[in-house]
């Protein structure tokens, strides 16, 4: 077989070394700017924030502890593998012994450089990805052995293409409707695949017991997760900022320790309930985000001004599948039988899921169901419809989902906006305008 | 005196014990999986106990088969309490089997057939003289069939009926033997479903000709005369195929409370081949459904005629708007994740694909597993006369 190089297949242009380099260190010095910016913004606005967000603050650092330890277990032998969307079986990999990384990206320089490979009307978040692996900037796609890319849309779909030119990359597609009987019957064949090539990659049998052992430990890491969730339906006890990287960081720390880390803040937050001590006033307009994910740590200004802005916010809730959609279904195990266990992950993934990649003869019903529940659950004053430009599907759903808020007198706006930092101005002033809109409601 | 007092005293603590026993479970069991499966086992064993309840007194005066065993042929619950008109026990819609010794209740499908053929008159039958006309004796079993339907629905099959019992005693086997268990196609799952009804249909039928001499005044098959060969052998069709009267009297043979002796010397025949008792098709048919349980989940639950009536008198119109017992969905809290599908014994899937409200569906037994399993607060509810008792429960927060 002929290689890629050979046949001109290739995607990705070659680059000089010393250009890769400099752009990256160049790109690199900017996010860790970015990133230390962000946390100290998070905490400027929440005087009295929480101390064990400590911990999140060092693994949201992208070349820090959490890239050294993942270094350090490569070099024992341990595989990495990456995944781009939330379909990932990732109690497959935790029972191989690997380790799972998410790997799609966030950082707006990047995507510039994708500009190269792809035209500018591309969804960022892919775009960054592409530039991201061009200058080998991300740590965690760089350590990655292989990475499992699901075919969610179009642009994960190319995505998944351009990786290939430099990594092995596992498709895996999920059907486009979901409850039919031949869907699951496909979807499952689609995970016995990647279980089957996970196991190939690591060299270790994904056992009975060691399936078990991962869902287990999921299940805790859940149980952890929508505890700290509940604790945001009341009077805020933190920052909606503060919630979303914890949940972020789930996405690449080690499951166990940020279980453990992310116990120890909800019982701190839980003595803050006790004593009364909130976030921000318990009048704040509540806001819930729906729609594209919004990738650490560039991609965080909405939140940033949300929480920052004059009337101040807070982001109570999200329908986001790079934070509270992340461990919030748990795999619900019938009997502990090898083939129960599969048809329990295989469904938590399919089944739960709310991305507007899927259809149904009654619409994207689970994700309004999901918008509708939270509204309630989490006592949602105003809804915040993010779309990145290029994003069609979540653009294609505000539509109906614009008439179902309206109908039950919430109110929604939407806010496309691109990975560049030059529209935080205008954006301002149309979030202030919105929150204000919202507070004038609550007093009213 | 002294007599009623003590026995009143016995019955309160015999109460209080097993009160006890379920406040045990609910408040001992912490893991929310668990709870209510385990709550279930243990209705399922006093459930057993009490429909065998003549197995563990003395002898109540009405041996009528002395060949047939030593112990107590009935302990009648209907004819101590309620008198004369219930003169073979109480009609319950489980598989409470009226064959073997001991019982306390009957199984109200056999009460259906035996009184439209052959006990049609006052005076005969099986040394029970009725003093009720069949009519009067049919009315009574549908009368507490649909009284009992509407207010518990097939409760009675996920946490009374015996046979169920058997089902999920083979199902534990199998857990323990990680065996995985397979389903059946939804299809063939709704072909089932559908097949109860005209099981139903056939043995009103057959019932209905058997016993045309005594409803309509003239013979429709020869042998269908009081002590005829069909009077003699056929007086309840169902219960010749039914495998829940093999399993109560070879059990009970061979725990020795039933002349095991006795009832293979009633053999005639190819189709009596081991007994009056025990026919070779209800051998047959006991032998598929113990391999098919262990296979499935609640196999016989599926195509059971007995269920069959229970849901004909709870989930269609106009017993519907009265039943008591109702599975309710809040639609906003679900995410669609097919838990409740997957857990369910029977393969009931109106749960998942119900749009919310009522979602109890024809094939459910009431077994909650669904509620239990499911992880998004309240969004799987029981609802009994309108108050919801309990829901689902993010059951995370009790595991270890």
């Amino acid at each position: 077989m002929t290689s890629k190089d050979e046949t001109g297949m290739k995607y990705l242009p070659e680059i000089p070394q010393k250009e890769i380099d400099e752009i990256r260190s160049s790109i690199k010095a900017t996010s860790m700017k970015v990133t230390s910016e962000n946390i100290e913004r998070m905490k400027k606005s929440a005087p009295n924030r929480p101390e064990a967000m400590t911990y999140f603050d060092g693994i949201a650092d992208f070349f820090g502890q959490r890239e050294r330890e993942i270094r350090a277990a490569k070099e024992e032998g341990k595989k990495v593998i990456g995944y781009m969307c939330m379909f990932a079986p990732i109690e497959f990999i935790l029972a191989a012994d690997a380790i799972p990384v998410r790997v799609h990206s966030g950082w707006y320089d990047t995507s510039k450089i994708g500009d190269r490979i792809v035209p500018v009307e591309v969804c960022p978040v892919i775009r960054s990805t592409i530039g991201a692996k061009m200058v080998g900037l991300s740590p965690y796609l760089e350590l990655s052995d292989a990475i499992i890319s699901t075919l969610t849309c179009d642009g994960m779909t190319k995505l998944c293409e351009i990786l290939s030119d430099q990594k092995p990359v596992w498709t895996m597609c999920p059907p486009r409707v979901k409850d039919s009987p031949q869907s699951m019957n496909f979807w499952r064949e689609e995970l016995k695949a990647v279980k089957q090539k996970i196991e190939d990659l690591t060299g270790n049998k994904i056992t009975e017991k060691k399936l078990r052992s991962a869902i287990e430990l999921l299940q805790r890491a859940t149980k952890a997760f929508r505890r700290l969730q509940d604790l945001r339906k009341d009077s805020p006890v933190i920052m909606g900022r503060d919630a979303m990287l914890v949940n972020q960081t789930s996405a690449w720390d080690d499951v166990k320790r940020w279980t453990q880390k992310t116990e120890e803040l909800c019982d701190e937050l839980e003595k803050r309930v006790q004593q009364k001590t909130w976030a921000c006033p318990p009048d704040t307009p509540r806001v819930m985000v729906t729609g594209t994910p919004m990738v650490w740590p560039d991609n965080w200004k909405l939140p940033n001004l949300i929480e920052e802005a004059d009337p101040q916010g807070i982001l109570v809730a999200d329908e986001l599948c790079s934070s509270d959609r992340l461990l919030y279904d748990p795999v619900g195990v019938d009997e502990w039988t090898m083939d129960d266990m599969f048809n329990a992950v295989a469904e938590r993934y399919l089944l739960t899921s709310t991305c507007p990649c899927f259809t149904s003869k009654d619409g994207n019903k689970d994700r309004i169901n999901w918008l509708l529940d939270k509204l309630k659950e989490f006592r949602v004053n105003g809804v915040i419809y993010y779309v990145v430009r290029g994003c069609m599907l979540y653009a294609m759903e505000y539509t109906r989902i614009k008439r179902i808020l309206d109908h039950r007198n919430v109110p929604i706006y939407y806010l496309d906006t691109e990975y560049t930092r030059e529209d935080v101005g205008q954006m301002k002033t149309r979030v202030e305008a919105f929150l204000e809109m919202l507070k004038a409601g609550a007093e009213g | 005196m002294m007599g009623t007092i003590a026995q009143f005293l016995q019955a309160t603590i015999a109460v209080g014990a097993v009160i006890a026993g379920a406040l045990a479970i609910i408040l001992g069991v912490k893991d929310r999986t668990k709870k209510i499966s385990c709550l279930r086992i243990y209705a399922q064993t006093i459930s057993l106990g009490v429909i065998f309840f003549g197995l563990f007194t003395g002898p109540f005066g009405l041996t009528q088969y002395p060949p047939i065993g030593n112990a107590p042929r009935d302990t009648l619950i209907g004819t101590t309490v309620f008198g004369a008109p219930f003169p073979d026990g109480l009609s319950v819609p489980t598989m409470a089997c009226y064959y073997p010794s001991g019982r306390t209740m009957t199984c109200v499908l056999w009460q259906i057939q035996a009184y439209i053929f052959p006990f049609w008159s006052a005076g005969k039958g099986w040394g029970v003289n009725y003093v009720s006309s069949g009519l009067e004796r049919l009315a009574i079993a549908f009368g507490l069939l649909i009284v009992m339907s509407v207010i518990l629905g097939r409760f009675f099959c996920g946490w009374i009926c015996p046979f169920g019992f058997y089902m999920d005693l083979i199902t534990r086997v199998r857990k323990v033997l990680k065996v995985r268990h397979r389903n059946l196609s939804e299809g063939l799952n709704d072909g089932l479903r559908q097949l109860r009804y005209l099981v139903i249909a056939a043995v009103l039928l057959l019932s209905f000709i058997f016993g045309a001499e005594a409803i309509v005044g003239t013979q429709l098959v020869s042998g269908t005369e009081y002590k005829g060969f069909v009077y003699q052998y056929f007086s309840a069709p169902f219960c010749q195929v039914c495998p829940m009267r093999p399993l109560c009297v070879l059990v009970e043979g061979a725990l020795g409370y039933m002349n095991l002796q006795y009832v293979f010397s009633q053999a005639t025949g190819l189709f009596y081949e081991i007994g009056y008792y025990v026919t070779s098709l209800n051998v047959a048919v006991l032998i598929l459904v113990t391999v098919g349980a262990f296979a499935l989940r609640r196999f016989w639950c599926r195509i059971c005629p007995l269920g069959g009536l229970i849901a004909v008198f709870n989930r269609f119109v106009p017993f519907k708007w009265a039943s008591v017992i109702r599975l309710d969905k809040e639609e906003e809290k679900c995410t669609k994740c097919g838990i409740c599908k997957r857990v369910c014994p029977p393969q009931v899937t109106e749960v998942y694909e119900g749009k919310g409200g009522d979602v109890t569906a024809s094939g459910c037994i009431l077994c909650f597993r669904c509620i239990e399993m499911c992880p998004y607060e309240d969004c799987l509810k029981i609802n009994v006369a309108g108050k919801t008792v309990f829901g689902s429960r993010n059951w995370l927060e009790t595991i270890k």
